[in-house]
């Protein structure tokens, strides 16, 4: 197919974690001079491998606490593997949970370029985009208003609207394709898979196996942080189902 | 390949722009440090020892006489402080400085006798700074051509002792130092030498410039070239999260932003009332003094405590997108800074009701005001860090940066600290920044250079300190959120 964008190579992230967490300085000093600081080593992903090349959709399964959503994080530059690279070519873009890049005291429209901005989109791209994100979003007027006022559907179909407008190189997606009204949800899958067959690299998380084998072409399958299975989607659902 | 080309040619603008710059900065430092460039106060003057008593009668036939010498490299001003018996006198009184070591007569000036106040002065000046007496044996004569009863007397100080120096009366030698001031100014090093430095430090700066260019060339990844790419490619964020942070401060508020510019007008008059009222601090410009300070102070206070959040607050964004976490402090300390600028315009409000003449050194100001907000930078920086893991720092914070309030002279003058604790203003960042605007603000005079690099060296240690402790602790911020 294309070259390769992503390119995990033996990543293992490990998460030192307290027995408790300690939050405040007092208890910190306290327990470290009662010699009580005990960590937990947890291995979160355990050398995984793979790559991805461009246009193509990735799914990732598993159980909860399997490593998928760590692995998002590490390959979009949230956090740091403990050992291995990851390399990636082009802009990632997540698609945000709801409302998180969000300003309630700004109106819609201003959150669109805050949003937009925070996403990493340049100034000029925005502004040749921003009828399309208004049209899409279907808010019309009320993009003038802060968005405190929002519904919840409204603010999700602005988020999504944000995130999916623009093409980014790599899109993330981490389990939101429910957003608003049964109109919008259909719409909003309709854009996810024109992106994907758009040239967007995506990489979707799902623990729905319907939406994982309309879209991918490719699925990871991780357990406890080791990649269990990797091929193409028919197979490897299959396999998981079981 | 495309794209290389234009960084390439932005690197190349962004090289020529920089050196451009400097030269203009050069020039234009030159102009309006001016005379504070060339001269400072000196540090062998001599001032006025307290006055004790009374030395003789001045009237026909009376001379009081102090050889003394002090290490004045341009000799101006000396003064001699009198007492008039609380009568009104007459005659005139003549002050001469004499160098012994040839003889001639350096200074001398007559004054008139009943002009003479209980506790005043009267003050040679010279024309032309005395360049000729540095360390000198000098010798300061007073007489006067009064009649008896009539005849004002120069102060002493019976306590005072003074190497080198010596007292006599009508002849006689006597204990003590007369109450005389003997000032002038220095030559500054750097400033007889300024084109030389300015020249040397300029070629430095070429070339780092032709350095970073050819490691460029060679397609290597120098610091300097990550930095601008990274301005460049983050300078719509950080546009976009300082327009939200100063948008949404006063969003629900009726006066708006118009707050900015009455916050520290109403402090200052709060203070100026309680204060002037209470405790009557002898400082002339006394609102200008306070506003100066409150504007500063509230600037750190309000940029730190934003910035000290700043982690924590955007958990949701850091968790979720990889942004540069420098940005949230940064952003945070910038939009203090936009309303820092909104705060000047009371702040010149005042100065000008206050009469005070609006001078060059005006332009200066902003030096400050750049070494404050890095200064502010670094401090924010590394209280965001701490802040993630220890959430103590935020109330630990409240209660040192109340400490660090009281321990900067913004309220009252620095002069009324204690011997003992004087040394907490040498230590004190704010303090040069704020002494560094009032300088310019009330005595419309640039500050002595060495000032300059003080106030630098300040700020960019803290901006060090904070910088390389949040880039050491960053990865792991996520861990803790």
């Amino acid at each position: 197919m294309g070259k390769t964008v992503i390119e995990v190579n033996d990543v293992t992230m490990r998460f030192r974690m307290n027995n408790d967490r300690i939050m405040s300085l007092k208890e910190f000093v306290t327990t470290a001079i009662r010699g009580k600081l005990e960590y937990n080593e947890f291995t979160a992903l355990d050398h995984v491998s793979f790559t991805v090349k461009r246009g193509e959709t990735l799914g990732l399964i598993g159980r909860n606490g399997a490593g998928k959503s760590t692995m998002l994080k590490v390959i979009s530059g949230i956090l740091k593997p403990t050992e291995g690279t990851v390399r990636t070519e082009g802009n990632i873009v997540p698609m945000l949970e709801l409302g998180s890049g969000f300003d309630f005291d700004l109106t819609g429209r201003e959150n669109i370029f805050l949003n937009g901005a925070i996403l990493g989109y340049s100034e000029a791209f925005l502004k040749e985009q921003y009828e399309r994100i208004l049209e899409f979003s279907e808010l019309g007027q009320f993009i003038d208003t802060p968005i405190r006022n929002y519904s919840s559907g409204m603010l999700a179909r602005l988020a999504f609207s944000v995130a999916s407008m623009v093409e980014p190189e790599i899109l993330i997606v981490d389990e939101i394709l429910s957003v608003g009204d049964a109109a919008f949800q259909e719409k909003s899958r309709a854009r996810m898979l024109e992106l994907m067959g758009g040239g967007t690299t995506v990489l979707f998380v799902s623990h729905s196996m319907e939406q994982i084998r309309e879209m991918c072409d490719k699925v990871i399958w991780l357990e406890q942080g080791h990649v269990k299975m990797a091929g193409p989607t028919d197979e490897v659902c299959a396999k998981y189902i079981l | 390949m495309e794209k290389q080309q234009s960084e390439e040619i932005n690197l190349r603008r962004t090289i020529i722009t920089a050196i451009l710059g400097y030269v203009c900065l050069v020039v234009l430092f030159y102009v309006l440090a001016g005379h504070q460039l060339h001269f400072r106060a000196s540090r062998g003057n001599f001032s006025q020892p307290t006055a004790e008593a009374g030395t003789v009668e001045l009237a026909q036939g009376a001379v009081v006489e102090q050889s003394f010498s002090v290490k004045i490299q341009r000799l101006q001003n000396i003064s001699v402080q009198w007492g008039t018996y609380y009568r009104p006198n007459s005659g005139t009184v003549t002050m001469e400085l004499i160098n012994q070591a040839d003889g001639s007569m350096v200074l001398s000036q007559t004054f008139d006798a009943a002009a003479i106040t209980e506790g005043g002065t009267t003050t040679m000046t010279a024309a032309e700074p005395i360049e000729t007496v540095y360390d000198a044996p000098l010798l300061l004569r007073i007489y006067a051509d009064s009649q008896p009863g009539q005849g004002a007397s120069p102060m002493m100080s019976t306590s005072a002792v003074q190497e080198g120096f010596s007292l006599s009366l009508n002849g006689e030698p006597a204990e003590g130092v007369l109450c005389f001031s003997a000032t002038g100014e220095d030559y500054i090093w750097t400033g007889l030498h300024y084109w030389e430095f300015a020249a040397a430090f300029g070629a430095v700066l070429a070339l780092a410039a032709a350095l970073i260019w050819r490691r460029h060339k060679q397609g290597k990844h120098s610091y300097v070239v990550n930095v601008l790419v990274a301005m460049r490619k983050y300078r719509f964020l950080i546009r976009q999260l300082v327009s939200r942070d100063f948008k949404t401060k006063y969003k629900r508020s009726v006066l708006g932003v118009f707050w900015s510019f009455l916050n520290p007008l109403l402090t200052m008059a709060v203070q100026y009332v309680v204060f002037s009222s209470l405790f009557r601090f002898d400082q002339p410009y006394y609102q200008v003094y306070l506003i100066v300070g409150i504007v500063f102070f509230n600037f750190f206070t309000e940029a730190t405590g934003m910035a000290l959040g700043s982690i924590i607050g955007n958990a949701g964004l850091i968790t979720k997108v990889y942004v540069p976490k420098y940005i949230y402090p940064l952003t945070r300390v910038l939009s203090s800074l936009v309303n820092l600028v909104i705060s000047l315009i009371p702040l010149l409000l005042v100065t000008v009701v206050s009469g005070i003449v609006p001078t060059k050194a005006y332009l200066l100001v902003p030096f400050a005001l750049l070494c404050l907000a890095v200064f502010s930078l670094g401090v924010g920086l590394l209280l965001a860090a701490l802040m993630v893991f220890f959430r103590d720092v935020q109330f630990l914070w409240g209660v040192l940066s109340m400490i660090w309030m009281y321990l900067t002279p913004i309220f009252y003058p620095a002069s009324i600290l204690p011997e003992k604790v004087a040394w907490v203003l040498n230590v004190n960042p704010l303090y040069y920044f704020i002494t560094f605007a009032r300088t310019c603000f009330m005595d419309g005079i640039s500050p002595e250079p060495v000032v300059y690099v003080q106030c630098f060296l300040m700020a960019m240690g803290a901006l060090l300190v904070g910088a390389l402790v949040f880039r050491k602790t960053q990865d792991r911020f996520v861990l803790y959120l």
